[in-house]
């Protein structure tokens, strides 16, 4: 079988994080982010202009018989907006066509990495933790782990694990006992590869497996935690691992995650990704007013 | 003909349909086979009309409604309360009548150790026993429970009603 470091040199498409995936993501979870530097970035994309354009142009921001250029939908729609068009976006292109080797159906691998990402930013809100974008980021990735035993394994993956299979025990265990690691700490090093922050990679290492005490503790890694199994309760993503995962006690405690909160959190994360899709969706027809 | 709630559900090759998450489609085309993927802790409820061969699918996440009624108005599919009195109503439109249709339900799974805190699942598995008993509906097949994901399909061919499980299939339903 192979090593961690064995199978993330074999990863072709996914050894390198786009440049563009890079900088926003310092700039949303470092908080020095550029109207000028992302209008930079997304005229040299189309699809991204469209992304943006459709935002700014939507019931939700826009203004009747009025349409907005990308340079006006820019300063419009604010820094933290642009920037999770951005990293969505750049997600579709990573998660759009994987997940064969867990049982899922294309574009089912995208839409939990952003419904875990509406649930992470919502569960920061709530909590008062101090960088809801960070939340978002860590929970956008927090499955790039599947990504990359997806690409290396293919649907040899579930032949694998099967003679692992045990109703009782986290799906992350039946990884471990499989190949020796399993999804989260498999991401955890791939985004190091990338260079992305080191507290990004620690919450996407434990996301099935927050700790529960100081000085691993974190709160980050909790919400990122929570959002994970909200995105299970959304019929997010649920492929042969199924619902074979635990909410830590510690997480729903400190957290004050109750039925309510969840259900209303659950009903929250499918407005806002029928409203990521829309916004997603394919172009009717050509051209980009800018 | 295949109406759906919205248009978060599509339709593949060979007249595959696939209904979304929070959806639901009523059809009276013996050419289709209605299906839905990832059932978790939501439940898909299948309902079928042999002799008019009209039924329909419903993939829903939450039981009720009361959550949020602004929510619930536009996106009805999404809670057991209002989507499935929806998925009949859209049936009986259609030419379907109450005592022939055949019922079938799947889902509601559990995460690992719940405790009692949250029983998404099991709080989705009561309300559809609870609205089908109120009504004098029978259920004529059901898998529900548990902690894996499911994927429920219709064939409106004949109304046969299949669940698939970690790669085994069970028919809940068969003329």
């Amino acid at each position: 079988m192979a090593s961690m470091n064995e199978l993330i040199d074999g990863l072709r498409g996914l050894a390198a994080l786009p440049q563009t995936v890079l900088r926003v993501t310092t700039m949303l979870t470092g908080g020095n982010a550029s109207t000028a530097e992302i209008e930079h970035v997304a005229r040299n994309d189309e699809a991204l202009s469209l992304a943006i354009l459709r935002r700014a142009n939507s019931a939700r921001f826009g203004r009747p018989g009025c349409t907005f250029t990308l340079h006006e939908s820019i300063a419009r729609l604010g820094t933290s907006a642009l920037l999770k068009i951005v990293l969505e976006q750049k997600a579709a292109g990573m998660f759009a066509d994987r997940g064969e080797a867990y049982g899922l159906q294309r574009g089912q691998l995208w839409r939990s990495a952003i419904g875990g990402a509406i649930a992470a930013e919502r569960v920061a809100q709530r909590a008062n933790f101090g960088n809801p974008g960070l939340a978002f980021v860590c929970a956008l990735l927090r499955d790039v782990g599947k990504l990359a035993f997806d690409a290396h394994f293919g649907t040899r993956y579930m032949l694998l694990i099967e003679a692992h299979a045990n109703s009782g025990r986290q799906f992350v265990e039946m990884e471990r006992s499989a190949f020796g690691f399993d999804h989260a700490r498999l991401g955890a090093e791939l985004v190091m590869r990338w260079g992305l922050p080191q507290r990004i990679a620690d919450a996407i290492a434990f996301h099935h497996d927050p700790p529960t005490s100081p000085p691993a503790q974190d709160v980050l890694f909790d919400i990122v935690h929570a959002a994970d199994i909200i995105s299970l309760w959304a019929g997010l993503a649920i492929g042969c691992d199924g619902m074979q995962y635990k909410l830590a006690n510690h997480v729903r405690v400190g957290l004050k995650l109750d039925r309510p909160a969840a259900e209303h959190i659950i009903s929250e994360v499918w407005n806002k990704l029928r409203e990521s899709e829309v916004k997603m969706a394919p172009p009717a027809r050509k051209g980009v007013a800018a | 003909m295949v109406s759906t709630a919205s248009s978060y559900s599509k339709t593949e090759v060979d007249g595959k349909h696939v209904v979304g998450v929070g959806d639901m489609v009523v059809c009276d085309d013996p050419q289709v086979l209605l299906v839905t993927y990832a059932l978790g802790s939501c439940i898909g409820v299948t309902i079928y009309d042999p002799v008019a061969k009209v039924g329909g699918l419903l993939h829903f996440m939450l039981p009720s409604a009361d959550l949020n009624k602004e929510k619930a108005a536009a996106n009805p599919a999404m809670f057991g309360d209002t989507g499935i009195p929806l998925l009949f109503k859209a049936c009986y439109e259609k030419g379907a009548r109450k005592d022939r249709l055949i019922v079938c339900a799947a889902g509601g799974a559990e995460v690992l150790s719940d405790d009692g805190h949250f029983k998404i699942g099991s709080r989705n598995r009561t309300l559809v026993r609870k609205i089908f008993w109120k009504n004098n509906i029978l259920i004529a097949g059901d898998e529900t429970g548990g902690s894996n994901s499911r994927t429920l399909s219709l064939r409106m061919a004949d109304g046969t009603a299949i669940v698939r499980t970690q790669g085994t299939e069970r028919v809940l339903w068969q003329a």
